[in-house]
């Protein structure tokens, strides 16, 4: 379960990007999250894994506070919260197996990860999760030699591999060409519907997260303007939520 | 010779004329450079008795006896005023032709006593004045008044110590460094010479009595051309010849007929000015006001060249052919290039590994982004860099000499030299590949829950691997050439077989070594630069 309570976050250099969130997420659900871009929405994500910390109120994910937690303890939160992000920050040098395996680091003990001596286990899992996004077969070929679309499932795949209580994705598809975002968004659903594993998806297209999300939250300004299902997104309100932030830029 | 360099302006002019450049960028080039000539390059020369006692006046040291030098000074300020173009153009060309008046009339002069009058505190205050400077531009981006605050602390702390008792002592010859030249009348002049020829019956007779050749009287001053008699000289008197060339007349006379050319170029086309002529010209000035003394200070001689091209000539009549064996002799040449080089080759394989063992771990110490974490991280990052600085600014060669001295001659000697100089290098262009990984792995790895050294091991060595690989290699290439200097220090290898060819005159067996060192060079150029090829 994730809640969120007066969260707010204010950026060193001035900028406010989140502003009194409240929310809460049942566990097993898939979210979409949407805005323009510089609505919050990214800065909302990273809050909930602690790659930012919030600068006021607090958000608990599974019972821990993510913002009180630092050092050894945050690292044992984070290995069980996947991250997949847009520009997929893979290791591109790297296998499919060796990024996947990546996955696999948080649950090492740190001596064992320099070496890169993962258990027989976690080699199944990575093998397992490679299958899953449809990329048996590639495990050893070097990342920067897959498609856009073969590198952004490495990166599920990698998520998938942390065995997490929670997925969050920063606008997976947006790097992709468009036809793509159905294999993307797919394959979370079905994780999703297969694991029971929570999902939250940054989309800016208002299309997309209709079809794919049961429940949607808008963020205009630094500010959770909608929350709800996404039938009660209308279009009449959807272009507010667009129009507002294009006034902002 | 002396039309050679206002030629030499002129043709400048006139090229870029036809390459349809800016001519009003050598307006401000020669204004500005007639500027720094004027008040800082020797324009004449005035000799005392010995030779230590010569002086070399700037013109705005020779003023107050040669008022029309002043000339250069009106017309480099006018030449910096941006007047419009067209009017611009017509004063520059007449200013060119006003300097060029200025130092022909000058330099026609016949010799003539001045005295010299040093000016205290000049030399003193021109080096505060540029620290003051250097310390003000650097510090501007702070802000604007503590800036002007260490500006004038640094400038006036620098002036007091080297006007001072410690400055006077540490560099004696900074004290009244510039001298200006007073005119001597001619009633002066006249009982100056007199009083000397009186004088010269008794000083003759005590000469006679050593057995020293007899002095002879002053009839006009154009006797003393070889420099003053001493008496003359402790009077403080010098005898100034204008027809003496220095290196600032010469760059006075190429300004000046830059000024003239561009000026009447610009005058008839001025609409090729450009926007950026100002600063342009005020480039192609500094470069000129630095390159000037620097040819100077080198010795710089076409003339020394051509007297010495004979024994180029015969230098090359020893060398070829190379002798590459002398059975009859036990001499075997080419076989000890071949041995000497692959030491060479191999000084510098051992040099750079054993750098590149030290540059390694380093190098992650003096990446700023891996120590951004704490204070103490921030310090040990500071002291890397500082290790790094240090150690890149003293020369493999130098620390060659010091090893030498401290293992003895040979090969080991060479090997630790290069060994620590190169890890300053590879140290940081190690770092500075660390520091310029890209952030989204690392963010993941982070995300993941991976500890630091984790962080560091599969998200940032993976990438910095192959740039460190290219790097080392290319310190190879580098180092393989210092190798071959260090055998001149007695460190082994291929210069030592070269240094001593040259010392006993086997110029032919010399040859051999000079050949193997370019198909070398050239061969693991070639090898490397193919490698980091494949690697990048």
């Amino acid at each position: 379960m994730i809640e969120a309570k007066g969260l707010g976050v204010v950026f060193p250099n001035g900028t406010e990007a989140l502003r009194d969130i409240n929310v809460t997420i049942d566990d097993g659900e898939f979210v979409a999250v949407i805005g323009l871009s510089g609505a919050g929405k990214s800065t909302f994500l990273r809050t909930l894994n602690g790659l930012v910390k919030p600068t006021r109120g607090t958000v608990r994910v599974g019972g821990v506070d993510v913002g009180e937690l630092s050092g050894r303890a945050l690292q044992r939160f984070r290995r069980t919260v996947g991250f997949i992000f847009q520009q997929f920050n893979l290791v591109t040098r790297l296998t499919a197996l060796d990024n996947v395996l990546h996955g696999r680091l948080g649950y090492l003990p740190t001596w064992r990860g320099l070496l890169g001596l993962y258990g027989e286990r976690d080699y199944e899992l990575a093998a397992g999760y490679l299958e899953e996004v449809g990329l048996a077969g590639k495990e050893h070929v070097r990342v920067d030699n897959l498609s856009g679309g073969q590198q952004q499932r490495v990166a599920i795949a990698r998520a998938m591999a942390q065995q997490p209580q929670l997925v969050l994705a920063d606008e997976p598809m947006a790097s992709l060409d468009p036809r793509l975002s159905d294999v993307i968004l797919g394959l979370l659903k079905d994780y999703n519907e297969a694991h029971g594993v929570t999902v939250l998806v940054n989309i800016h297209v208002l299309e997309l997260a209709r079809r794919y999300a049961r429940r949607v939250l808008a963020f205009n300004q630094g500010r959770l303007v909608f929350d709800g299902p996404a039938e009660n997104l209308t279009d009449e309100l959807a272009e507010r939520i667009y129009a507002g932030s294009l006034e902002a830029l | 010779m002396t039309w050679v360099f206002p030629a030499l302006g002129v043709l400048v002019a006139v090229l870029t004329s036809i390459s349809r450049g800016s001519a009003r960028r050598y307006l401000y080039a020669s204004g500005l450079g007639l500027l720094v000539l004027f008040f800082a390059f020797p324009f004449s020369s005035a000799l005392g008795y010995l030779s230590r006692e010569a002086v070399h006046p700037t013109p705005a040291g020779l003023l107050p006896s040669a008022p029309m030098l002043g000339a250069i000074l009106a017309v480099a300020v006018l030449t910096l005023t941006p007047w419009p173009r067209r009017l611009h153009g017509w004063l520059g060309g007449l200013g060119g032709l006003a300097v060029l008046a200025a130092i022909f009339s000058w330099l026609s002069r016949p010799v003539f006593l001045a005295r010299v009058v040093p000016l205290p505190g000049v030399m003193e205050g021109a080096v505060a004045l540029g620290l003051a400077a250097l310390f003000f531009l650097a510090l501007r981006g702070r802000g604007a008044l503590l800036a002007l605050v260490a500006a004038v602390l640094v400038g006036g702390g620098s002036y007091a110590l080297l006007a001072g008792h410690a400055g006077h002592t540490y560099f004696p010859r900074i004290a009244g460094y510039y001298k200006l030249l007073t005119p001597v009348s001619a009633q002066e002049t006249r009982e100056l010479i007199e009083r000397y020829n009186a004088g010269l019956e008794k000083a003759n007779a005590l000469r006679a009595e050593i057995g020293l050749k007899k002095l002879d009287p002053i009839r006009s001053l154009a006797d003393l051309e070889g420099g003053l008699p001493k008496d003359l000289a402790r009077e403080g008197v010098r005898l100034v010849r204008p027809a003496s060339l220095r290196y600032g007349t010469l760059a006075a006379l190429f300004l000046a007929g830059l000024l003239l050319a561009s000026g009447f170029f610009l005058a008839r086309k001025p609409e090729l000015a450009e926007e950026g002529d100002l600063s342009g010209g005020l480039v192609a000035a500094g470069v000129f006001a630095v390159l000037v003394p620097s040819f100077y200070a080198t010795e710089f001689s076409l003339a020394k060249l051509v007297k010495g091209w004979p024994f180029f000539v015969n230098f090359l009549d020893r060398a070829w052919p190379p002798r590459l064996a002398d059975p009859a002799h036990n001499v075997f040449p080419l076989q000890e290039v071949a041995s000497q080089m692959a030491l060479t080759v191999e000084i510098a394989l051992v040099g750079t590994f054993l750098a590149m063992l030290f540059a390694v771990p380093t190098s992650f110490l003096a990446a700023r982004n891996l120590t951004r974490g704490s204070a103490f991280t921030r310090a040990v990052f500071t002291l890397t860099r500082a290790f790094y600085n240090i150690d890149r600014g003293v020369d493999t060669l130098i620390l060659a000499l010091v090893f030498v001295a401290a293992v003895g001659l040979g090969p080991f000697a060479g090997v630790l030299a290069m060994a620590i100089h190169s890890i300053a290098d590879l140290g940081k262009l190690y770092s500075e590949a660390i520091e310029n990984v890209e952030k989204g792995p690392i963010e993941a790895l982070e995300a993941v829950g991976a500890s630091g050294t984790n962080v560091v091991r599969w998200a940032i060595l993976p990438q910095v691997l192959p740039l460190f690989v290219a790097y080392t290699l290319y310190r190879f290439e580098i180092n393989f050439r210092v190798s071959i200097v260090l055998g001149f220090v007695g460190a082994g290898g291929i210069g030592f077989f070269i240094q001593n060819a040259m010392a006993s005159g086997m110029y032919d067996q010399m040859i051999i070594g000079i050949i193997a060192i370019v198909l070398v060079v050239n061969l693991i150029d070639f090898g490397s630069s193919w490698l980091r090829s494949k690697l990048v």
